[in-house]
């Protein structure tokens, strides 16, 4: 067991280096060595106490193999440093690391990658169709952004208030229902802002360009739909670029 | 271009590059953000808005979870702009694409290449991480970081070098039929792609149907506009 944690001046650190989680990124490990740089501040109260071995066994299993959704990981990190502290056994540790790792990545990929930035984004594209310009962008980067640093927040300091009892955290009614309302709110914000983005980008277009446009838009969807185990955006929209300058040269 | 302008545009993509993955994630490597602020800084706002929201449809079929493999569209919207500068108004749709699409394949390419190097540096480091040396673990994650900066600055690098290439050779030569047709495949491949990789983040679940009454809604929006 080691002495109390001195956390508050730590969390700031540790916080910051949160924003870099994914800074060193591979194959090997993952997440893990940036979990490692972010989960040290807190560890270092181990070295404080007198308890050198522990806090350079902590910080060794801190950067050890872990991936979930980057804006997550605090939920991990407090967790992980709050039962370093309390002396968990280390087996435990890890196993607990481990057992973060899916529930963290479906539940950030749902919140955020499928929810929070399509429908803030989504919300920016509909703006800037309707001609609000750049104070979208700006509007969008605050939005976005507010939620963004909330939830990293947020995340560190549920991990290190429940440690090995984390789970509870993800029980949040609050995550639960911004889970549950932020799925119909992207479609339905995406959804609108399709056909005004439509009529944005193809304000430009008059008389055959705009019908060869809406059938370009047509073939491009199914061809998109029917072979989506093959063909990706960018090489679809590539091979499209190629055929019309074949055809701008053969026909000038 | 001015050196100064190049110079401003290497470390805005540099800086979009970094945002992706690596540092802090706070979404300017959106196309939305990306293409806006290259505008701004070569003085064309509007080419820089319309790129920026070519791409951000494109930037709706990445997912970017676990070890998925995607283009990078960030420093990829910055060289379309810069392509498509040159040419006013409408002309430059097609031609910024172009440059953009190849370069956000690069880009992809390149993190991949990052990754790899990274997983090279921690077997290397193995066993002082494994002796919990913090040092090490902290100077290999910021030598990681000043990697994928170097990374984001060659691909932006490469990008503004293919739009110089595409504006030098390609723009005097392809007739105004040609142009448009550019045109008509960049947005026509962005619309399919934006629809596309929103179907398959709704799914076919209860959320399909509020993405359809939201294509309704802003169907008659723009119908009434």
């Amino acid at each position: 067991m080691s002495a109390a944690p001195r956390a508050r001046p730590a969390f700031g650190r540790s916080l910051l280096r949160l924003f870099t989680v994914q800074g060193s990124w591979n194959y090997e490990r993952m997440q893990g060595v940036g979990m490692g740089v972010a989960e040290e501040p807190l560890l270092r109260d181990l070295r404080v106490a007198g308890n050198g071995a522990a806090y350079r066994a902590a910080v060794a299993r801190g950067a050890h193999f872990f991936n979930a959704h980057p804006y997550l990981c605090g939920l991990a990190v407090g967790a992980a440093a709050r039962a370093e502290h309390e002396g968990v056994p280390p087996d435990q540790v890890e196993r607990l690391r481990t057992a973060l790792c899916g529930p963290l990545g479906s539940l950030g990929d749902r919140l955020v990658w499928a929810g929070w930035l399509p429908f803030t984004s989504g919300l920016a594209l509909i703006a800037v169709a309707l001609g609000l310009g750049l104070p979208a962008i700006l509007g969008f980067l605050v939005v976005f952004n507010a939620g963004h640093v909330a939830l990293r927040w947020w995340a560190l300091r549920a991990g290190w208030t429940h440690g090995v009892r984390v789970a509870v955290a993800l029980r949040q009614p609050l995550l639960q229902r911004a889970t549950a309302v932020l799925g119909p709110a992207m479609a339905f914000v995406v959804g609108a802002a399709l056909p005004l983005v439509a009529q944005y980008l193809g304000s430009g277009f008059l008389g055959w360009s705009r019908v060869a446009l809406a059938g370009v838009a047509a073939f491009g969807f199914a061809l998109l739909w029917w072979l989506r185990a093959r063909l990706t955006g960018v090489r679809l929209g590539l091979v499209l670029l190629a055929v019309a300058t074949l055809a701008g040269w053969l026909w000038p | 271009m001015s050196p100064a302008l190049l110079s401003g545009l290497l470390a805005w993509g540099t800086l979009v590059g970094l945002d992706l993955v690596s540092v802090p994630q706070m979404m300017i490597a959106r196309p939305l953000v990306a293409g806006p602020i290259a505008g701004a800084m070569l003085g064309d706002g509007w080419t820089g808005l319309t790129l920026g929201v070519l791409f951000e449809l494109f930037q709706y079929e990445v997912l970017p979870v676990g070890a998925a493999r995607y283009p990078e569209y960030g420093p990829a919207t910055v060289a379309a702009v810069s392509a498509a500068h040159a040419a006013a108004g409408t002309l430059g749709l097609g031609l910024g694409a172009l440059v953009g699409l190849i370069t956000g394949m690069a880009g992809g390419l390149s993190l991949h290449a990052v990754r790899r190097l990274n997983a090279r540096a921690v077997r290397r480091a193995t066993a002082a991480l494994e002796a919990g040396d913090a040092r090490v673990l902290v100077r290999l994650h910021t030598a990681a970081i000043l990697r994928d900066a170097a990374r984001a600055a060659v691909v932006t690098a490469l990008g503004l070098g293919l739009a110089l290439l595409a504006r030098t050779y390609l723009a005097g030569t392809i007739s105004l039929r040609g142009v448009l047709l550019l045109d008509v495949a960049a947005v026509g491949s962005a619309l399919a792609v934006g629809t596309a990789g929103t179907l398959r983040l709704v799914g076919r679940g209860p959320d399909l149907r509020w993405f359809a009454a939201g294509v309704v809604g802003g169907a008659a929006v723009a119908w009434l506009r």
